[in-house]
């Protein structure tokens, strides 16, 4: 039994149905991404295991295709198995050894970097500081203690976590959020502007004052969705009694600008839905933002951002220069100059975790070494009986 | 096999990180706070921050959404007014707060007043007399613990239970902290929460003033807020209701939560107040709604599943509106409600127990004359 799934496993077979697989997937995705806009497709069919039908809707759903990661982990496994059965040490195949292996470290290090490797900006206005940066696509609902006179406790509640809905326990939290309604887009209005009969989207805070209503998703790839959701905060019941009040239903929006706060357990606590962020240990602080232009043009030709990075903990405190095609390079992380807003105000770099991101060159110079010795190997061997046949 | 293994932790891992609940703590000066951030950039990706042309900010965010960004309405308005002692000092309010005071004593003594209003029941006197001692680190009372502890005030909200409860929780400021002297009051469905805290002899000391002014607040009526009528026209606000008032109710002045009030005249000076309120949503659980108003006529709250036994259905002109007859030691309770359109509507008699009898028939003649679509 083992040796036929391992035969299946290693066959031919399954890389043409996973290699065929991987064209219908990017010809759905393609199709798709009218509907659902880039970054859904993404999330969707390439850094899936499953394609789940209906789309969008909560309930039973059903897995209809193989998603990216699916095909790509099945493929990776059929080579690495392949590799295995038919590994025969000799010199003439180490030039094809080397490329599969090569081939085999790219697809492991694709599949890694999709997995664990998190891309977020960082916005910073001329002599502004920061030492975080977001994810604009991903949301997150931050809880914040501010009781402590110098600290600010948060228990930041993802985005996907919202979307399950149900009761939110933590132990940072001496109460709970019961998702009444998730809203993946929406549109607010102010309740003395909408119909008679709207009803307000919560009981407290801003929310009492506001309409919501969920509309289609953004698909452009310049939009993005106004996340929102209806959250009651409630006491956790002690031995299975309730001891202190609701505190009503409140409305969550990436579009409220209004901060909402509410007292329990004799602290102060603000809740606000932003942009799921990412602390560092370290800060920068923009010093200046260069925007050059051709001459006579509004193309740019050159932009770059000087920073002072502070990091306590290393003790450093130096002057970085960003610019297109040089990154800083820190802690993990690698700030790219991404983009500048409206008449410079500030400048935008894009900040990528990438704990795999030698993969790529690594699996390059492997396949190319490879490739490089097969061709040698093949080519003294071609010489040798040139050679041969001359002095015949 | 192995890597089999590997992989599918892999996959396991990162799906189960997408739904992780953080918790850090960062520095209230936070290094953002030094520049104000353009809200209509913040958390846009870089391809839309890099556009130079034209509002992409707001781009695939409906006109009226994005006005939001810019318009949110402010947090509600206090409609409540009172006179405060001169020596209180006013506080910025929250969303929650509807009215914020502090008073300063010697040696850097503080004392925190406030006026919180919650829709609903809000758990009842005892639950919130329980969770303040929780707050001063003292254990918590029983039912027949809390009558010998409370007093009583009269405002124009109705009757406010006061209670004054001491301890200093473990590690706390005792300038700050000690003592909390706190009124509640139940009246138009949403319960009303007065609270001093602070040091022990400072609130002490401004236990009377706080009690006067309780005596003080005040609801003020928004102009939308329709006249004692017997059969009262749509406005604004309130969706159009008919109904026939029985001869002898008179009306009186609503206040502001209220859609309609009246009041009938008994025996010895008693009266009996008739409200109708109209609210957004479903206006709390059914239970929660019964449970505070058997605690207003002294009766034990009931649970969910004795709830069904005690509604009974009554047929309007338009529709069903469930009632519940509620009989204390002394008074008794006759409420309706019914949800319709988005909103809830509250019918509710409260008498002592004769003149309660006496009304009960017109109470009902009453619920069976209302037209929620006339």
């Amino acid at each position: 039994m083992l040796h036929r799934l391992f035969d299946f496993v290693s066959s031919l077979k399954l890389t043409i149905i996973c290699l065929s697989a991987a064209l219908v997937l990017v010809l759905a995705g393609t199709l798709a991404q009218v509907n659902f806009g880039i970054h859904e497709v993404q999330q969707r069919y390439f850094h899936s295991l499953l394609i789940w039908w209906p789309p969008g809707v909560q309930g039973l759903k059903i897995p209809v295709f193989p998603g990216g990661h699916l095909i790509g982990a099945i493929l990776l496994a059929n080579l690495i198995a392949a590799h295995l059965r038919r590994f025969r040490w000799s010199w003439e195949k180490l030039g094809i050894q080397l490329t599969h292996a090569g081939l085999i470290v790219m697809l492991a290090g694709g599949l890694f970097t999709d997995l664990f490797s998190v891309e977020s900006f960082m916005r910073l206005a001329p002599s502004e500081t920061k030492n975080y940066s977001e994810d604009s696509r991903e949301m997150e609902l931050a809880v914040i203690d501010e009781s402590d006179k110098d600290l600010d406790q948060v228990t930041a509640i993802p985005e996907a976590r919202l979307r399950k809905g149900g009761t939110i326990e933590h132990e940072s939290l001496p109460f709970r959020i019961v998702v009444r309604h998730f809203y993946q887009n929406s549109r607010l209005q102010p309740l003395e502007k909408a119909p008679k009969d709207a009803v307000p989207a919560a009981t407290e805070g801003v929310g009492s004052q506001v309409v919501i209503s969920e509309i289609q998703r953004a698909t452009a790839e310049n939009d993005r969705d106004l996340v929102s959701a209806v959250i009651e905060i409630s006491p956790i019941p002690m031995g299975g009694e309730v001891t202190s009040p609701s505190l009503g239903t409140w409305l969550v929006s990436d579009q409220l600008g209004a901060p909402q706060t509410f007292s329990y357990s004799g602290r102060k606590w603000r809740l606000v839905m932003r942009p799921e962020r990412y602390y560092k240990p370290y800060s920068l602080t923009l010093r200046t933002f260069t925007h050059e232009r051709y001459a006579g043009t509004e193309i740019p030709k050159n932009f770059a951002s000087r920073a002072t990075l502070i990091d306590p903990e290393r003790k450093e405190n130096r002057d970085v220069l960003i610019y297109m095609n040089h990154p800083l390079r820190y802690r993990g992380e690698t700030f790219f100059q991404s983009g500048f807003e409206k008449n410079d105000a500030a400048t935008v770099l894009q900040v990528v975790y990438n704990p795999s991101f030698v993969a790529p060159y690594a699996a390059c110079v492997i396949v190319a070494a490879g490739l490089l010795f097969q061709f040698a190997f093949h080519f003294a061997g071609f010489l040798r009986r040139r050679k041969k046949a001359q002095l015949q | 096999m192995c890597l089999g293994l590997l992989l599918t932790c892999a996959l396991f891992t990162a799906c189960q990180k997408k739904e992780e609940i953080k918790v850090y703590r960062v520095s209230k000066a936070e290094p953002e706070t030094s520049v104000s951030e353009s809200p209509s950039a913040r958390g846009m990706p870089p391809a839309a921050a890099t556009i130079e042309s034209g509002n992409q900010m707001t781009r695939g965010m409906p006109p009226a959404a994005s006005s939001m960004v810019a318009g949110l309405p402010p947090p509600p308005t206090s409609q409540v007014t009172g006179t405060p002692p001169s020596n209180w000092e006013s506080q910025p309010l929250s969303s929650m707060r509807q009215l914020s005071y502090v008073v300063k004593g010697q040696n850097g003594a503080l004392a925190d007043i406030s006026l919180v209003i919650l829709a609903g029941s809000a758990g009842g006197v005892l639950d919130n007399v329980n969770r303040w001692l929780s707050q001063l680190g003292q254990p918590g009372i029983t039912e027949g613990q809390l009558a010998k502890m409370t007093r009583h005030q009269q405002s124009s909200l109705g009757d406010v239970t006061i209670v004054d409860l001491e301890g200093l929780p473990q590690g706390a400021d005792a300038a700050k902290d000690g003592r909390i002297v706190a009124g509640i009051a139940f009246a138009d469905n949403r319960t009303f929460f007065f609270k001093m805290r602070g040091n022990a002899l400072l609130t002490e000391s401004q236990k009377e003033p706080f009690v006067r002014w309780i005596g003080t607040i005040r609801m003020d009526a928004p102009a939308s807020a329709p006249g004692p009528t017997a059969a009262p026209a749509a406005n604004q606000d309130n969706p159009p209701i008919k109904w026939d008032v029985p001869g002898e109710w008179k009306p009186v002045a609503p206040s502001s939560m209220r859609y309609a009030s009246f009041a009938v005249a008994g025996q010895d000076g008693e009266s009996a107040d008739i409200s109708a309120s109209v609210f957004a949503g479903n206006g709390g659980g059914d239970l929660e709604n019964v449970n505070r108003w058997r605690a207003q006529i002294a009766l034990e709250a009931i649970a969910d599943a004795d709830l069904k036994a005690l509604i009974i259905p009554v047929a309007c002109k338009d529709g069903q509106i469930f009632t519940v007859d509620m009989n204390g030691p002394k008074s008794r309770i006759l409420a309706g409600w019914a949800r319709v359109a988005g909103k809830s509507w509250f019918f509710k008699l409260i008498a002592p127990t004769q003149l309660a009898d006496r009304e009960k028939a017109a109470f009902v003649k009453f619920l069976q004359s209302v037209q929620f679509h006339p």
